[in-house]
């Protein structure tokens, strides 16, 4: 039980900190934590970060890596069998996989305004949804979040680690991919660009006004690394606790239309990642005025 | 910072190995998912405007062929006409000379039988008159005759 112990410790230096003259609303939202967390003890798991399940090379192996394994492997044997079943009078499922991609590639074209990068980047894209809607999807899988282990805590009692855990809701995976992102728009504006003319949308010394939206625009641009990441890591996350909680009350059927709406949000989040990678390109290509 | 690291369980391995798992899906997906179905689609779209294109081509040359064809025909039926009519023409002129050969041939018959005709008339005229003089002769005799008798 790491974080309900943890946010009692500091909700108590939030309210030192801030030192509110009430006494009675720290009190309450210590008791509020502490209830909270005696829900906690009695069936209610929420980390927030992904549990470790064991060592492998010196790299720590935890829950989600060996999910967005599974994941990756879901993908990899739809993608070989797809492809290879490639005819040209196609079947249903081809069809689908064609409409598709044909779909993603005219509207990357059409928003790039530019063929050929848009066939340049149309494999990135194209995985970053559909490793983030297949992770999402996968989400709710009988199995991940359920099956694991009992190990006996350093505080004295029971703590279930569970084997599989929902991909996005680890912050190291979209952290990763947010990161991949960043380096990928920065990238494909210099190529596009030329390092002067892209730097040059940031580094202004024509007027004082642009230099100051200059700077404001290379801290938004770093800012994406944190928006990217915690968007998606917490809307599954939140996702996850929210049927978490509903299940805790009542296990059955109230939580299948709150899944179903999950993974609309997981459709929805995985576009939105792509998208916005999508669109920032398109902004990192345009030329600076 | 470090607290945040520590709540969300950051670590920089993890962040590499899930990066390097990106990155393998890419590859993997683009290898077996969008390089096939995008060549696929390409050739299907190339293969529909070979076919379009062909068709077009196939249409105008039917236009073009039709075209030969009925000029073709309109000079045939043209050639036709003409042959028909200068044979027409040089058949009526046969007809009439052979009627203008048969006339003279039968006018020239005509006129030598006419003249054989004369002929004869007068050559029997001309028999009958020593015949009628004999005649005459031998009648003038036996008149004698009976006379001295």
């Amino acid at each position: 039980m790491r974080a309900p112990l943890f946010l009692k410790r500091r909700v108590r230096h939030i309210m030192e900190d801030i030192s509110i003259d009430g006494q009675q609303i720290s009190e309450a939202t210590i008791y509020a934590v502490e209830t909270a967390s005696s829900y906690a003890d009695s069936g209610i798991h929420i980390a927030l970060a992904a549990e470790r399940v064991g060592e492998f090379l010196g790299i720590p192996l935890t829950n989600t890596l060996i999910t967005s394994w599974i994941v990756m492997a879901i993908l990899f044997t739809i993608a070989f069998f797809v492809g290879r079943n490639l005819k040209m009078i196609p079947g249903r499922v081809q069809t689908l996989f064609e409409e598709m991609l044909n779909f993603i590639l005219n509207y990357m074209t059409e928003v790039l305004e530019d063929g050929k990068l848009a066939r340049k980047l149309f494999p990135f894209i194209t995985t970053l949804f559909l490793f983030i809607f297949a992770s999402n999807v996968l989400e709710f899988t009988p199995g991940i979040g359920s099956i694991g282990f009992i190990e006996q805590s350093s505080h004295g009692g029971e703590a279930f680690t569970p084997l599989l855990r929902s991909v996005n809701t680890d912050l190291n995976v979209t952290l990763a991919l947010a990161v991949i992102a960043f380096i990928v728009i920065e990238v494909v504006g210099v190529a596009t660009l030329g390092i002067m003319k892209y730097a040059s949308k940031f580094l202004n010394f024509k007027s004082v006004i642009g230099f100051l939206v200059g700077i404001i625009e290379l801290f938004s641009e770093v800012a994406r690394l944190i928006s990217f990441s915690f968007r998606l890591f917490g809307n599954i996350l939140a996702g996850e606790v929210l049927i978490v909680v509903i299940m805790f009350f009542v296990p059955y059927l109230v939580p299948v239309p709150m899944m179903l709406f999950e993974v609309f949000v997981g459709l929805i989040q995985a576009a939105i990642f792509a998208l916005l990678t999508l669109f920032f390109i398109k902004i990192a290509i345009t030329e600076p005025h | 910072m470090e607290e945040i690291v520590k709540v969300f369980g950051l670590n920089w391995k993890l962040l590499i190995v899930q990066a390097v798992n990106f990155g393998v899906l890419l590859l993997a997906l683009w290898y077996f998912l969008y390089r096939p179905v995008l060549k696929m689609l390409d050739t299907r779209r190339e293969k529909i405007e070979e076919g379009v294109k062909s068709a077009e081509k196939s249409q105008e040359r039917l236009r073009e062929i039709e075209g030969e064809r009925d000029t073709v025909l309109k000079e045939a039926t043209k050639s036709a006409e003409e042959l028909l009519a200068s044979s027409k023409e040089r058949a009526q002129e046969q007809a009439s000379q052979i009627v203008n050969d048969a006339n003279t041939r039968a006018d020239s018959i005509l006129v030598s039988a006419e003249q054989r005709a004369q002929e004869a008339k007068e050559q029997a005229l001309r028999e009958s008159k020593a015949e009628i003089g004999k005649a005459a002769v031998l009648a003038a005799e036996r008149i004698l005759k009976e006379k001295q008798s």
